[in-house]
């Protein structure tokens, strides 16, 4: 035996993947028939043949056993989940959540960081901040010479973004367009699928009345047609030719659909973006060095802040980035409770079974095959969690679609990622693995021992009850949060903004490049437009402005004082038409709104708010007064108006001067018509933009909304993340619950025995049931001290989430640690059910 | 169960109940004499005659016996069966299903004596 030629090693070897049963039978004859075989084959090819025919059996014969002996485990299984429900709900629970929550999380992290960018080598390109450091740009040449000079980029494109108005095409229409320099796509490595990228020196004026037009686009308004190539569009107004069409998913940079080269006049020539690709042979932070280096060495002095180079990977994925790695890491936390949950309520069923399996055990299944039949029920149970998980990780990325940044548009959250169902099916093989290798090893032990009650060790005991115990502690957190992230967004959404949401429809339009521009119409157009809109029945009131209350992005204004002395911070601007103040609903504290007659005449007045009054002296005080740009008069003060939030932080606004004036040439970048409607705003929308578009179908009229839709557009980010603690919360609570009955039936199954003789002594079932709730509160305590403590801390971190968000009060804790200690106690008399059906003399008897 | 229920038989199985139909055999005798009977054309490989073994005693039509011929001669862990009255009866029950197939063919085609 010691010196086994290797063929019967192998033959062993293979022997092994037979199942338990047929192994423990046939094992034996099989390898001997194989000696005898090998005796008789002398020879390499009588050797071979032998192999060649064992093989060809072994294929043959392997899966036939396998699957004879899973499908016999299965229906056993099934008889099983049958017989306890509850048990069975609750192991599928508690793991449908922990795969379920993770595939949804894993989409969304997938789509915001994971999945790879539709650009050659992604991980090498690199974003340089444009608030920080703009490339030299004069000329195309100056900018061609030092990028092709570089020492560790090697090559570099220029993007500007913006709005424009399309035209040329069936339907006018808004775009996001990209101006770059000539070598944009060849940095990216992206190459158009139809028709060519830019060509070297088109980004000179007069070369580049060319486009390139988004996939998405080329489909929807010229229906795929490969004609496309050679036709005109016009871009506010000037005709460029299409020279190609951008791959699918091709969105770069922030969701563009068209792209024409830039020309380097100089002019408005602000917004650039860089995009870079490094040297071969060149890390990140030599780039960074050399980059620093030249930014001092070519700007000296002009940076407070360093320029920075980031891979524009991170960029894209923005700020959505740490909150979703953080959800990782609580989803993964989540899988692991759910996992040692199920592992609990399956030492209880096992330990429960102990009759059972040793009356199989002794009837002569083996080991391994009791050990087969355990495994077969974890993986069968993980199997329809798996897909109860899939349904649910369907509903989160459902919730997170809504959510969606707009860096990443054009990608959606698709669940049917490969990757992403990779990730389901790996989680719930390794979790049942994980929970289906215990009981097993335990199964094997009753088997072993041959004995009911000699399973169970201290130490054993303490592990599971130190794990039920943290998942308490983390369900206290969880929970806490979720009350104070609750509150914080209840408080967010019910913030007195200085305006009205309800009943307020909101319509943008772009005059860009229309007639009306061109002949400097904007104002007639306006009032024509307010004159029809203020005609229909239902409306109140109506006024358009160039800038939206939450829309505003950054400070605009400058410094503006009264009568010759500055005010303190700069005031904030907002070109209006008439009536606005009170269309919005804002509170009028003094004075009159601006009216018809101040818009048309061209008066230079206009309503402050009231900020800027208090510096003053109050509202009474600065009415009539002058509000001056250094010593020169620009606005009358005709009224004073609590002021308007303009940003989405109401922090943010709270301190800034406001000042309202009339707009006389309107339209500029886009304006929004404001519409005060009788009856539910979103029923009026359609009337609203359709008789807006009537005044002139040239005039692309976009984004009918209501203004409650544009709050919750808004605040959607802080939605999402309340809903994901709120859930996460109530997941953790019903693992904790899961936890708590799987440890406490266990405890009832371990300690029969002893609760049999305390009964035989003439203890009440009632008084043995409250001895195991002591000891599971105990348990839940233990896990309370540090949950609560772990509440406070988690503050800090909820307050980057959500704005307003604070950190978690004493009171809330104890209410939190009170709750759990109540549906603890629940599930542990639910557990203990079975105490106060138990027959002393059958417990006795089988001793 | 009639034993009509399990006819046809499967070559495989049809062949280890000719064999234990002479008495008792372990395993790898059924084997080689199955390999003989057929001049080689159906070789059972361990896997799929072990297999079929363990359908067959599922089904009753042989058992394990504890007998061995001689102790000295053979290994421990060889297994020996024999056939049942079952299995007697299936075997049988599959003669007289192929018989009537041959008079069928012979009827039809003509049968020499010697192919």
């Amino acid at each position: 035996m010691r010196d086994a030629p290797f063929s019967l090693k192998l033959y062993r070897w293979l022997l092994r993947f037979y199942p338990a049963d047929f192994r423990a039978n046939y094992a034996g004859p099989m390898e001997q028939e194989f000696r005898d075989e090998l005796a008789q084959s002398t020879g390499p090819w009588a050797l071979t043949a032998l192999w060649g025919q064992l093989l060809a059996d072994l294929a043959i014969s392997i899966p036939v056993q396998l699957s004879r002996e899973a499908s016999q485990d299965v229906r056993h299984t099934l008889r099983l989940w049958a017989s306890r429900p509850w048990h069975t709900v609750f192991a599928i629970a508690a793991l449908a959540i922990g795969i379920g929550a993770n595939t949804g999380v894993f989409s969304v992290v997938n789509a915001l960081l994971l999945r790879s960018l539709p650009f050659r080598d992604p991980g090498r390109l690199a974003a340089l901040n444009h608030a920080e450091y703009i490339p030299p740009h004069g000329s195309a040449k100056q900018f061609h010479d030092w990028r092709q000079q570089s020492t560790y980029f090697s090559d570099v494109a220029l993007t500007e973004e913006f709005d424009v108005n399309l035209g040329g095409v069936r339907d006018p229409a808004r775009a996001h367009l990209a101006q770059t320099s000539w070598n944009f796509f060849s940095t990216l490595g992206t190459q158009p699928v139809l028709g060519r990228a830019f060509m070297p020196e088109e980004d000179t004026p007069g070369r580049n009345a060319i486009a390139i037009v988004g996939y998405g686009l080329w489909q929807q308004l010229f229906a795929g047609d490969r004609r496309v190539l050679g036709a005109t569009i016009r871009i506010d107004g000037d005709p460029l030719t299409i020279v190609g069409v951008a791959p699918p998913g091709f969105d770069y940079p922030g969701g563009a659909v068209i792209w024409k080269p830039a020309k380097f006049d100089g002019e408005g020539n602000n917004g650039w973006d860089t995009v870079a690709r490094l040297k071969p042979g060149i890390t990140w932070p030599q780039a960074r060095e050399a980059f620093y280096a030249e930014a001092d060495r070519l700007f000296p002095n002009r940076y407070t802040k360093r320029p920075r180079v980031t891979p524009l990977r991170d960029g894209l994925a923005g700020p959505a980035r740490n909150g979703s790695l953080m959800l990782m890491a609580g989803v993964l936390l989540v899988l692991l409770m759910a996992c040692t949950n199920v592992a609990n309520l399956l030492m209880a069923r096992t330990a429960d079974r102990a009759a059972e399996l040793s009356v199989r055990s002794a009837l002569g299944a083996s080991r391994a095959r009791l050990a087969q039949q355990l495994l077969t029920e974890c993986l069968l149970l993980s199997f329809v969690a798996a897909i109860a998980g899939l349904v649910l990780a369907y509903w989160t990325t459902a919730i997170a679609v809504k959510v969606q940044p707009p860096p990443l548009a054009a990608q959606s959250y698709s669940i049917l990622d490969g990757r992403v169902l990779g990730f389901a099916a790996l989680a719930s093989i390794l979790s049942s693995l994980l929970f289906g290798v215990l009981p097993s090893l335990y199964a094997g032990r009753i088997h072993t021992f041959g004995t009911r009650d000699s399973g169970q060790t201290r130490g054993s005991r303490l592990v599971r009850e130190t794990l039920v115990a943290a998942q308490v502690m983390l369900t206290i957190i969880l929970f806490t949060a979720s009350v104070s992230v609750g509150r914080a967004f209840v408080k967010l959404m019910g913030t007195d903004r200085g305006f009205d949401v309800q009943g307020l429809v909101t319509v943008n339009v772009s005059l860009g490049g229309t007639t009306q521009q061109l002949t400097h119409r904007e104002l007639p157009y306006f009032e024509e437009a307010l004159a029809r809109v203020r005609r229909l029945p239902f409306v109140r009131s109506a006024s358009a402005t160039e800038f939206l209350p939450l829309y505003a992005t950054g400070f605009l204004g400058g410094p503006a004082g009264l009568d010759g002395r500055p005010a303190k911070r700069g005031a904030m601007v907002v070109p209006v038409l008439s009536e606005y103040l009170q269309t919005m609903g804002g509170r009028m504290l003094g004075g009159r709104d601006l009216t018809d007659a101040d818009v048309h005449s061209g008066a230079r007045v206009a309503v402050v708010n009231e900020h800027f009054a208090r510096e003053f002296g109050g509202p009474a005080e600065v009415l009539g007064r002058q509000v001056t740009q250094g010593n020169t008069p620009l606005y009358k003060i005709v009224g004073v108006v609590q002021g308007m939030d303009y940003e989405t932080d109401p922090s943010a606004t709270a301190d800034r001067n406001q000042i309202f004036f009339p707009s006389h040439a309107p339209g500029g970048f886009f304006s929004t018509f404001v519409v005060r409607v009788n009856g539910r705003a979103e029923d009026r929308l359609a009337i609203v933009r359709d008789t807006i578009r009537s005044v002139d179908p040239q005039v692309p009229v976009f984004g009918a909304k209501t203004m409650a839709e544009r709050l919750d557009d808004t605040f959607a980010r802080p939605k999402f993340y309340r809903t994901a603690v709120l859930l996460f919360a109530a997941f953790a609570l019903l693992l904790a619950v899961i936890g708590i009955y799987g440890i406490v039936s266990y405890a009832v199954v371990q300690r029969t025995h002893e609760m049999g003789i305390r009964m035989a002594l003439g203890t009440t079932p009632v008084r043995l049931r409250g001895i195991l709730l002591r000891q599971g509160l105990l348990t839940v305590a233990a896990g309370a001290i540090p949950g609560v403590a772990g509440a406070m801390l988690s503050g800090r971190f909820l307050e980057s989430l959500i704005t307003g968000a604070k950190s978690v009060d004493l009171a809330t804790s104890t209410l939190s640690v009170l709750f759990i200690a109540l549906v603890a106690s629940a599930s542990i008399w639910a557990a203990t059910r079975r105490i106060a059906g138990l027959d002393i003399m059958t417990i006795l008897r089988t001793e | 169960m009639s034993p009509t229920d399990l006819t046809p038989l499967s070559p495989a199985f049809f062949h280890i109940l000719l064999s234990l139909g002479a008495g008792e055999r372990h395993g790898y005798a059924i084997k080689r004499e199955i390999a003989a009977r057929t001049e080689g054309k159906l070789k059972l490989g361990p896997g799929v005659l072990y297999g079929s073994i363990n359908k067959m005693v599922e089904l009753g039509l042989i058992e394990e016996t504890d007998a061995r011929p001689d102790p000295h001669l053979d290994d421990q862990r060889r297994r020996y069966y024999r056939i049942t009255t079952y299995g007697r009866k299936v075997a049988r029950a599959e003669g007289a299903r192929m018989r009537d197939l041959v008079q069928l063919a012979a009827a039809t085609f003509g049968v020499r004596r010697h192919a």
